[in-house]
């Protein structure tokens, strides 16, 4: 069973004139104890998306299972299950980070010893012990941020949804966050839903990726094969001394693209692998001083995606 | 689920009203100063006016209504005013909340500050103006109170329907209800001096028959307070349902986010 399925979510928003079509036939599934990534630029949907998936809002169209329940009926039980940590998060601004924790937890229907004990560790496990006692509004972008994330863990849901959960964080929380996400997911074994724009973190976090354009899911599968889908290379750079036929470059199996500088080639290679040997014996007769390899990235994928 | 569980979702908005009033200095003019004005200025009113103890009484009974009225359906409307003025009305509904919760949680706040008016205002009417608040006997002030807390109820409700149908601006059309209300149901006069077509109007309040009912006690005629009671009751069973049926809505156009930005 998977933890999520979706099935032609469609959204649209009330406009002025007419209405505006955020969503557009939405199909995923999303298995349980899988972290899945969904990419896409500003105002791609993700934040939409996810906020249907969480039941936080209803979609026009489409069906939603999540946890094995229909979502658009059985929206109480699944809310009891989940739990979402939204990106640019507020809370009540005179309450402390402990009163809006302990609030956040009774909406849970926590209570009594377990109640306080949640409360401690997601203070702990977030850093917030020295702001236990600062009302929200005191707070810095990041130190709101680990509020939001402390929350997000306190009825221990099935389902974690993280909107941008390091966005605002300096590097180091942001380090110990992917860490803790990654320890929360593998201890409890849960599922992770989560939307990033910074690219190595989706390559270090996700199983698969989603990745949204303008309402519409553009690519959907591992970061491998989102890599190998796209053809997106090796990029290999050889400078070089002396004179070289650039034809032989070009006809190297493999070689996608080439581009020629004074002294320097680049050239972007698919994964066939052999290319290395062929392209040392295309510079016979000039000097080479210097090759390079750089494995794609994400950020890539993302480039290409998002034209 | 447990019992508790339910129980703490309701008390989360006793606890959070709670808290935000305790620490912010407008709670202390809503508790005190407001209702003070209010009752000192149309007490002083009555000494000018060199009206007999009855009518004091009459004047007092709706001046000391009115405060309670109105502390205990802000409580009620601060279920979403709070949660709209920090942007946090998401947290509270991706939450496994209804909204019997919270206006349950939010009413006991509110139930609990008007009970404090009340007394302060009754022990101040009795000091100032020599106005015997339980003239009628301990029930009937209870019944009075339980009937202006449900009102208050339907009212606070009607704020949080018009915010979550119309937006951050609405809560403004709201409040205008206390004013049509406080004009139709005989706050400070009988009703009978209304014209005819606000007559028939003031018979759908259930401030109108809570006030006769209090009054009947001063000698101030009959009263029809099971009906009043019920025409409350009808109108908090009839706003809690709309209150979902508006936090529906707001999930389907997307005022959820909205209010959260
Ligand atoms: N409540 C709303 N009412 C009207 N339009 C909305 C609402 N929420 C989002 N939109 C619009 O829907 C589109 C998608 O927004 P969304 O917030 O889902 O994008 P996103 O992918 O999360 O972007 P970002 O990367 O900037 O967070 C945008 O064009 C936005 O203007
Ligand atoms: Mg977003």
């Amino acid at each position: 069973m998977p933890a999520l399925r979706a099935e032609k979510i469609t959204k649209s928003f009330r406009g002025l004139f007419k209405d505006k079509k955020v969503l557009f036939d939405i199909s995923l599934s999303i298995e349980e104890g899988e972290i899945f990534g969904i990419l896409g630029p500003n105002g791609a949907g993700k934040t939409t998306l996810m906020s249907i998936f969480s039941t936080l809002i209803r979609p026009d169209g489409g069906s939603l299972e999540v946890l094995g329940r229909d979502a658009l009926r059985d929206t109480h039980a699944i809310r009891e299950r989940i739990n979402i940590s939204s990106g640019n998060p507020n809370f009540p601004w005179s309450l402390t980070v402990r009163e809006n924790l302990r609030h956040s937890a009774m909406l849970y229907g926590m209570y009594g010893r377990s109640l306080s004990k949640s409360v401690d560790e997601a203070i702990s496990a977030f850093e917030l012990g020295s702001q236990s006692d600062a009302k929200f509004e005191t707070l810095s972008t990041g130190q709101k941020q680990r509020v939001s994330l402390a929350k997000s863990i306190l009825n221990r849901p099935k389902i974690l949804f993280l909107d941008e959960p390091t966005s605002g964080l300096d590097p180091e929380m942001a380090m110990k966050t992917r860490d803790l996400i990654k320890r929360i997911y593998q201890e409890e074994e849960i599922t992770v839903v989560l939307t990033t724009h910074y690219m190595p973190e989706a390559e270090e976090l996700c199983d698969r990726i989603a990745f949204l354009r303008e309402g519409r899911l553009v690519a959907l599968g591992t970061p491998a094969e989102l890599k190998r889908a796209l053809q997106i290379g090796h990029r290999i750079f050889v400078n070089y001394d002396g004179e070289i036929d650039p034809l032989k470059l070009r006809i190297i199996p493999g070689v996608m693209e080439v581009r020629e500088l004074p002294g320097r080639v680049e050239m972007v290679f698919d994964h066939s692998g052999r290319a290395v040997s062929s392209i040392i014996k295309a510079f016979e007769g000039a000097d080479i001083l210097d090759i390079g390899i750089e494995e794609p990235d994400l950020e890539d994928v993302f480039l290409e995606l998002a034209r | 689920m447990s019992w508790r569980g339910e129980l703490n979702k309701v008390y989360s908005a006793t606890y959070k009203n709670w808290i935000i009033s305790k620490r912010n200095a407008f709670t202390l003019f809503e508790l005190v100063f407001w209702p003070f004005i209010g009752l000192i200025s149309i007490g002083l009113l009555t000494r000018f006016l060199e009206v007999g103890d009855d009518m004091v009484a009459f004047v007092l009974v709706g001046a000391i209504a009115l405060s309670i009225l109105q502390i205990s359906q802000i409580d009620v409307a601060y279920i979403l005013l709070f949660d709209l003025w920090s942007k946090s009305i998401k947290q509270t509904f991706v939450a496994p909340i209804r909204g019997y919760h919270l206006v349950l949680g939010a009413m006991l706040f509110g139930v609990i500050r008007g009970v404090a008016v009340f007394l302060v205002l009754a022990a101040a009417s009795r000091h100032l103006f020599g106005f015997d608040f339980l003239a009628g006997g301990v029930v009937t002030v209870i019944v009075f109170l339980a009937g202006t807390f449900i009102t208050a109820a339907s009212i606070g409700m009607v704020v949080c329907i018009s915010i979550l149908l119309f937006g951050q601006r609405a809560d403004v059309a709201a409040w205008t209800l206390s004013g049509i209300m406080m004009l139709v149901s005989g706050v400070y006069y009988p009703v009978s001096i209304l014209p005819g077509p606000l007559q028939i109007l003031s018979k759908s309040i259930p401030l109108t028959y809570l006030l006769e009912y209090y009054r009947s006690a001063y000698g101030y005629g009959d009263h029809q307070i099971l009906l009043g009671i019920a025409i409350a009751l009808l109108y908090f069973a009839a706003s809690l349902l709309i209150l979902n049926l508006a936090i529906e809505r707001a999930r389907r156009t997307g005022m959820m986010l909205r209010l959260s930005e």
